[in-house]
């Protein structure tokens, strides 16, 4: 990660490209060369559709038939559906609870993974496995744990006469019985960034303030964490905007279907343009939800001047 | 749901992920045989050609004598799961031996990820041309003039529709046309396991028994094996989360219906109704003679697992529960207050209003309501066959306890059927599950007068 360092220096290419030509230039066609595919692939499967959305929105469409224009009657229903209001409630709380709290565990263990000890490469795959398996594997795992009867956390608490819980059919405990599995399955990816940040850090910044007589926290407070702010900024943005579009977790621990506790916003969507024949409705839900992240996502950039410190 | 039918004898997830991978290599297994199948029939069909085929071939007309069309291929969808799908491939293999000229190609999918496709095709324009169809979506295609009006080609080859099923044919008509036909059907039925009745020295369940009777029964079954002071095992068990599974038999049991006359108002708020919903609240929280719902919504069926002595559900379960070596009876379910009922719900073949081989399709639906289809769908015990004269003759007599099954049809009520289905069930079920079953924090009656003004308002707008 530490080309997020390299990023902020700009593009070399491109300052190339501004005088017109030279070695530099080159490097900048040659650039664009490689990046075509993905840029293609992007303006055709994701610009498109995206653009479609935003016409379908404005109509009502059940996906068998031609669709009628109804201007921005959708977004004024949506304003006033409970179960839309509900999702986006349970969404901001998933989220609230889900990024900050699977940032510092992250963190955390990224600190204590960043060590040469013997084994250590086996132990990071380990954080990472939950990252590189299916979410129905892993929720299957965890509808162990969670489960009523025999679960392995009630169990757990049962050690200290805490009564059995239903975890996930609990309005009070289903999201926050989400939010951990969500949370544990995604640690392995802010691991892999802040680790990467962290050997990113010189050595010798470390020793220079050792020998100035700094202590563990203060190594850490001064030195490591202005550095890792890079790695802290990108995690962060990931973790955002996934956790607004969190979708599967709540498709299969919830099962049969959600309830007002665990219905998301993306499910609302998916529920919406799939089982209900509205697909227009759904297509409204999914701009408003893009709106949310875009507008905070916004916010998120522009804070990083106060916070974030690249090398 | 998301899934309306996670209760077609998936509960448990595991089981749910196996069909879904099961369900995956099927589907390249199908490709791989589909390409293979058609080669090797097409070779014994030009090595000889059937006398008929050729003697038809003479007079264009279509006419009950076989498919004398040019050569098609057509594709055919279902959802099910790995026994399903063999199942179904079976009846596919023994149509291309006697239709040579036309190839079925099946395709198959889980549930939610079956209806998902199928809509893209629709608007993308490209669905498969014959389909699997559940009878309560039904109108929600056939009102948008996807599916093709079958009546024409029935008329025209003077196919005879009293061969099957009343009720299951009715689901496919509409005032305009008949827009499939029935492949099966399910029915509700109550299952029991004759060891724990043996052991407890209970009488089992017969065509006698009401509610009292079951209650008292259940209360006999329901016992503390290890002394914990819980239950670990119940009299009962049934599904909660849909209203195929039991509860829309107690509301006809009770005199009550779903919906008004009209299809454009419910009617679950009378008493009656409501009391049919009341009477399984209270066998889970007054009686408790049957789980907490929570207990076995991670786990799968109490009743298939052993822990349950008898299950209200689907004929699509008597193959698991005889594969999971339980000694099972079968019975009719508990008479109400106003008499017998029960739920049958078909499962049709419908085809693509836009297809390019609307002969070939129809060729290929007629013969899956076929006796020779049917009878060899029987064999899986899945669902019971459309077809009468299989359901009375080879089906009624195919397993201990299927001729219960073939009788319940003649006081059976189809399962509710129309135009906006999944959004009515979501919005009725979120409401019972969280405060009628999953947690006694609303009577039944309390429930639905809190969800009714928005059930009304959506079939008022359907």
């Amino acid at each position: 990660m530490t080309a997020l360092g390299s990023r902020r220096g700009g593009f070399p290419g491109r300052r190339g490209g501004s005088r017109g030509g030279g070695p530099l230039g080159g490097e900048g066609r040659w650039a664009l060369l490689f990046l075509a595919p993905t840029l293609v692939g992007l303006a055709v499967l994701s610009a498109g559709p995206v653009l479609a959305t935003l016409a379908i929105s404005l109509t009502k469409w059940d996906l068998l038939q031609a669709p009628q224009l109804v201007a921005l009657a959708n977004f004024v229903q949506l304003a006033s559906d409970d179960r839309f209001l509900k999702a986006l409630r349970n969404t901001a709380f998933y989220t609230v609870v889900s990024v900050p709290l699977g940032m510092l565990i992250s963190l955390f263990l990224a600190l204590a993974l960043n060590q040469t000890i013997r084994g250590i490469a086996w132990i990071r795959t380990a954080y990472f496995l939950p990252v590189v398996t299916s979410t129905i594997a892993i929720a299957l795992v965890w509808q162990w744990i969670y489960s009523p009867d025999s679960g392995l956390l009630n169990q757990f608490i049962g050690i200290f006469g805490i009564a059995p819980q239903k975890w996930l059919s609990n309005a009070t405990l289903a999201m926050p019985a989400i939010v951990a599995m969500s949370v544990w399955q995604g640690l392995g990816t802010n691991i892999i960034i802040f680790l990467a940040g962290l050997q990113a850090i010189p050595t010798d910044l470390l020793d220079a303030a050792s020998v100035d007589g700094a202590g563990r926290w203060a190594r850490f407070r001064n030195v490591v964490l202005p550095l890792l702010t890079p790695s802290i900024f990108f995690t962060g943005i990931l973790s955002l905007i996934g956790s607004f579009q969190v979708f599967d977790q709540v498709f299969v621990l919830s099962r049969p279907r959600p309830t007002e506790a665990t219905i998301t916003v993306v499910y609302f969507i998916y529920e919406n343009g799939f089982k209900f024949f509205k697909m227009g409705y759904a297509t409204a839900a999914s701009w408003i939800l893009f709106i949310i992240v875009a507008v905070l996502t916004a916010i998120y950039f522009r804070s990083q001047n106060r916070w974030v410190h690249y090398q | 749901m998301l899934s309306d039918r996670t209760h077609r004898g998936a509960t448990s997830l595991q089981r749910r992920v196996l069909a879904l991978v099961g369900g995956a290599a099927l589907v390249f297994s199908a490709c791989g045989g589909s390409t293979t199948s058609p080669s090797g029939v097409s070779a014994t069909a030009s090595a000889a050609p059937p006398p008929s085929q050729a003697a038809s071939s003479a007079s264009p007309a279509p006419s009950d004598a076989g498919y004398t069309g040019p050569e098609a291929t057509i594709s055919y969808s279902i959802w099910g799961d790995p026994a399903e799908i063999k199942n179904q491939q079976a009846v596919v293999d023994a149509f291309h031996v006697v239709n040579p000229k036309i190839t079925v190609k099946v395709t198959v999918s889980d549930w939610d990820t079956y209806w998902d496709k199928l809509q893209t095709g629709i608007a993308g324009g490209d669905a498969p041309d014959v389909f699997a169809m559940d009878g309560p979506l039904f109108p929600d295609y056939q009102s948008r003039d996807v599916l093709l009006d079958l009546k024409p080609y029935i008329d025209r080859s003077g196919y005879d529709l009293g061969q099957l099923a009343d009720q299951a044919v009715a689901d496919f008509t509409t005032p305009t046309g008949q827009f499939g036909l029935p492949r099966d059907l399910n029915v509700i039925a109550l299952f029991y396991n004759k060891k724990m009745f043996d052991a407890a020295s209970a009488p089992y369940p017969d065509e006698t028994w009401d509610w009292a009777k079951l209650v008292q029964v259940a209360h006999k079954l329901t016992t503390d094996t290890n002394g914990d002071g819980k239950p670990d095992q119940w009299g009962f068990y049934t599904e909660t989360s849909d209203m195929e599974n039991y509860w829309s038999s107690l509301v006809w049991q009770n005199g009550g219906d779903i919906l008004a006359p009209d299809g454009k108002s419910t009617v679950l708020g009378t008493d009656q109704a409501a009391g049919g919903i009341q009477f399984l609240q209270d066998l889970i929280w007054k009686e408790k003679v049957m789980p907490d719902p929570a207990l076995f919504a991670e786990v799968g069926d109490a009743f298939e697992q052993g822990k349950a002595a008898m299950e209200a559900n689907g004929s699509w379960l008597v193959a698991t529960h005889q594969a999971a070596g339980i000694d099972l009876g079968i019975a009719p379910l508990p008479k109400g207050p106003a008499g017998q009922a029960t739920s049958i719900n078909p499962t049709g073949a419908v085809v693509y209003a836009k297809t390019k081989s609307p002969d070939a399709a129809w060729e290929f639906v007629k013969y899956l309501a076929s006796p020779a289809a049917q009878t060899k769908l029987m064999e899986l015990r899945a669902s019971l066959p459309a077809n009468k004269e299989v359901l009375a003759g080879p089906y009624a007599s195919s397993f201990d306890g299927a001729k219960v099954l073939a009788d319940a049809l003649a006081y059976a009520h189809i399962k509710p059927s129309f135009k906006g289905y999944n959004d009515f069930a979501t919005t009725l079920q979120t409401e019972l599950d969280a405060n009628v079953f999953n947690e006694p924090t609303e009577t039944a009656k309390q429930a639905i007068d809190k969800v009714l003004p928005a059930l009304n308002e959506l079939l008022a707008g359907q």
